[in-house]
């Protein structure tokens, strides 16, 4: 028997992860990625206010250069950093908690759904007021990382085989014994697509409380830059933050692919 | 030229693999006089699903061919009808709608596809459960909606693939009865195939025994039992001998099977 | 049901929808009350009593501005929902049939599932101008993501007996693709939309509070820049509302389109 609520959350966990059987072919994406630098290129002639690529890399390059920007680099990057280990560590918490817990899932998880389908920025006014400038995004961030975890690691404890609690049991394996020899192994795969999509939304929470208010980040660098019309610093930043994230998402995917 | 019935003429399926070339089914030659009940029986792996996808159009022989009702057998024909062995019903369709599904599909007016389903149903023992999701059926009801698409269609000819093998015994010998019995009415032609002996015997009028790798036929046994027959016709002398006798051919079969099985492995 | 002799155990079973539904709304109004009462204590000043709050969501239903920004919203979220699940079911579809283009772009789909492309609106606003289209432009894309990645796993995740089914019935690829495969994959695209409309509210009214010219997002931020906090909280609470609203609307809206599917 399955309700509907928990096969909603099934459904958010499966859809990250797409069971696509896939030949180890980095040809596609190569000629994919090589394709949209092209129209990149194309377009940045056509149109005045898009930096060609190489300049982008060049601004890129004199922006490290820059230590008022590492500041803000490293002020977004600690940032990111923080919010990812609380929010995955409380969401890890919680998703043990709903995952044995039928009291608990019975009394969370329609909330966390809820909560999951809000635009969490709206709240960051809040959480500005409550923990000032450079706490408020770290709180922001921690929870936007909060649920994928939360919700892959419940879902994932719920779908462990039975037959895992009956090894349990026959073993008489203590409770800890049982969440580290049984739960934690058993439930590797939802756990690492929750940690990427994890550091990803935190990097992202991080950023966009930076749109809204801060005193440093690299955030505030684009739109900084934006208003006075800086645009290949705009772009170069833009650009780093999509592919920081995104190195970092394929990696832990390709591990999670090797996972079996 | 027998213009009903189904004849295979030197059939054989070779496969290209990294091993080299697999031999699937190698020089059959049969003929299924129109009407008539026939299983194929043999170890696991021996080519008898591979003949039978041969027979409906679904697998192209490497030689040889097949022609049924005279015509020959070029690709998929909704005049021959096929059972999966796994459950092919479509969930988010009720059992009436499910059985209308080929009809549907092959453009047969509404009126007469609601007719046919109905008839089909009632033929397979489904009736009142026509408003009846697949989600809420067991296995062995979800089998019998799968026939009864298939028989919806009226086809000359129709061939099930092992329909039972995952389902309970119990399941398998009752449904194995109902389709004796259905089979007894329309007269249609039907390959059945099994690894089951003992349901080969009960529902057909002649078993062939596969051998293994190469798949060929090495044993036509003609069930010279009653048309009539029921569960208790298994304690009869006549049901024991044919059995041994087809074990015996299968024995030696099964024990190559198993031992090429595990040099590959 | 054995009776005990010690102090009868508590009988209700948590996993029954009825309790987990009651035991919800017990949380959510005791955390309302502590709001309220907090807020009226003052135990805290930044968040004022949730009956405060409440009563300027009441007030905002009889202001024009609040409607015209929830239309403005609204039209962002429809519109780019709209042509997002149409571009991502295409897509999703493409990637079925097309298997190598596939496997191209899924790496880019893995990583920006969860990047929202909402960094991309300063961007876009360069382009466009601070205005609906860039706002929807970005959320289309937003929301294409999850239904394409959602049309895929679901085509790719059909069982194989149904293409041998429709190979013996010799159903055309129109057929097999309409009468089969989409219907297959049903409970995926279903979750796919949901997802596409959550990801579509969630970039645009991000997008609306980082800088535009109309609608809710952009009205709790001005609000924030004035300093009207009553204000402010009745948006982010009309907010919360319509979202959780939302997602209990899409639950029913499942459960009435996958019927009998599920077995209960």
């Amino acid at each position: 028997m399955v309700s509907t609520s928990s096969l909603t959350i099934a459904r958010s966990r499966i859809s990250p992860l797409p069971k696509i059987a896939l030949t180890r072919n980095t040809v596609g994406p190569v000629v994919l990625a090589a394709a949209v630098l092209l129209l990149w290129q194309i377009s940045s002639g056509l149109v005045f206010v898009i930096p060609s690529p190489a300049a982008t890399v060049q601004e890129l390059f004199a922006n490290l250069a820059d230590p008022q920007y590492r500041t803000d680099l490293a002020v977004t990057a600690g940032a990111t950093v923080r919010a990812f280990v609380v929010g995955a560590g409380i969401g890890f918490v919680l998703g043990l908690l709903v995952g044995f817990s039928d009291w608990a899932k019975a009394l969370l998880e329609p909330l966390l759904v809820a909560f999951n389908g809000l635009p969490k920025i709206v709240l960051y006014p809040i959480l500005l007021q409550m923990f000032s400038l450079g706490g408020g995004k770290v709180a922001m961030g921690i929870l936007f990382a909060l649920f994928p975890v939360f919700v892959n690691v419940a879902t994932g404890v719920r779908e462990l085989p039975p037959v895992y609690w009956k090894l349990a049991l026959s073993t008489r394996a203590s409770r800890w014994q049982r969440l580290v020899h049984i739960v934690l192994p058993g439930i590797r795969k939802p756990l690492l697509t929750g940690i990427r999509l994890s550091v990803s939304l935190a990097m992202s929470g991080v950023v966009l409380s930076e749109f809204f208010a801060t005193d440093r980040g690299l955030g505030r660098v684009v739109l900084q830059a934006f208003s006075h019309a800086e645009y290949a610093t705009m772009v170069a930043t833009l650009v780093l933050l999509i592919v920081t994230s995104f190195v970092i998402s394929v990696a832990l995917w390709n591990l999670e692919k090797k996972i079996r | 030229m027998n213009d009903t019935g189904i004849q295979i003429t030197d059939v054989g399926v070779r496969f290209p693999s990294p091993k080299g070339t697999v031999t699937a089914v190698e020089n059959v030659t049969q003929h299924i006089p129109g009407g008539s009940f026939v299983s194929i029986v043999g170890p696991s792996g021996c080519g008898k699903s591979t003949l039978l996808a041969v027979i409906a159009g679904l697998q192209k022989p490497t030689s040889g061919g097949v022609r049924v009702h005279g015509r020959e057998v070029t690709g998929p024909d909704r005049h021959i009808g096929f059972v999966f062995q796994e459950d092919s019903t479509l969930p988010w369709r009720n059992v009436e709608e499910n059985v209308r599904f080929a009809m549907q599909m092959g453009g047969t007016p509404r009126a007469e596809q609601q007719r046919r389903a109905q008839e089909a149903i009632d033929l397979v023992g489904l009736s009142g459960f026509e408003h009846s999701y697949p989600s809420m059926l067991s296995g062995g009801m979800r089998q019998r909606v799968a026939l009864a698409r298939t028989l919806a269609l009226e086809p000359n000819v129709v061939l099930m693939d092992e329909p039972f093998a995952a389902l309970d015994q119990q399941t398998r010998i009752f449904l194995g009865a109902e389709v004796r019995q259905i089979w007894s009415r329309t007269h249609q032609t039907v390959v059945f195939v099994t690894h089951d002996i003992g349901e080969a015997i009960l529902l057909s009028q002649q078993v062939w025994v596969m051998s293994y790798r190469p798949g060929t036929i090495i044993d036509v046994i003609d069930v010279d039992l009653p048309e009539q027959r029921d569960a208790s016709i298994v304690s009869t002398h006549e049901f024991n001998e044919l059995h041994n006798r087809i074990w015996t051919s299968l024995q030696a079969e099964s024990m190559r099977g198993f031992q090429q099985e595990e040099m590959s492995a | 049901m054995s009776a005990s002799a010690s102090a009868p155990r508590l009988r209700l079973d948590p996993r029954q929808p009825a309790v987990s539904v009651a035991g919800t709304t017990l949380v959510v109004l005791a955390l309302g009350l502590l709001l309220e009462l907090g807020g009226r204590a003052e135990w805290w000043d930044v968040i004022p009593p949730l009956s405060a709050m409440f009563q300027g969501v009441a007030g905002l239903v009889g202001d024009a501005q609040f409607w015209s920004d929830a239309y403005r919203t609204g039209l962002e979220v429809a519109v780019s929902l709209v042509f997002g699940s149409v571009f991502g079911l295409l897509a999703g579809i493409t990637f079925w049939k097309l298997p190598a283009v596939g496997r191209a772009f899924e790496p880019y789909l893995v990583a920006l599932y969860a990047v929202p492309l909402a960094l991309f609106y300063p961007f876009m606003i360069v382009l466009v101008g601070i205005n609906v289209w860039s706002v929807i432009l970005l959320a289309t894309a937003m929301a294409a993501i999850p239904m394409a990645l959602n049309t895929a796993v679901g085509l790719a995740s059909m069982r194989p007996v149904y293409t041998k089914l429709g190979r013996s019935l010799n159903l055309s690829p129109r057929q097999m693709l309409f009468a089969v495969a989409l219907p297959a994959a049903g409970p995926y695209l279903v979750a796919g939309l949901r997802m596409a409309l959550v990801y579509s509210l969630i970039g645009c009214v991000a997008m609306e509070f980082v800088t535009a010219q109309a609608g809710l997002g952009y009205r709790i931020r001005y609000l924030y820049e004035i300093f009207d906090d009553t204000g402010m909280y009745a948006y982010i609470l009309v907010v919360l509302l319509i979202s959780v609203a939302l997602t209990v609307l899409l639950g029913l809206v499942e459960r009435l389109i996958l019927r009998g599917r599920i077995s209960w």
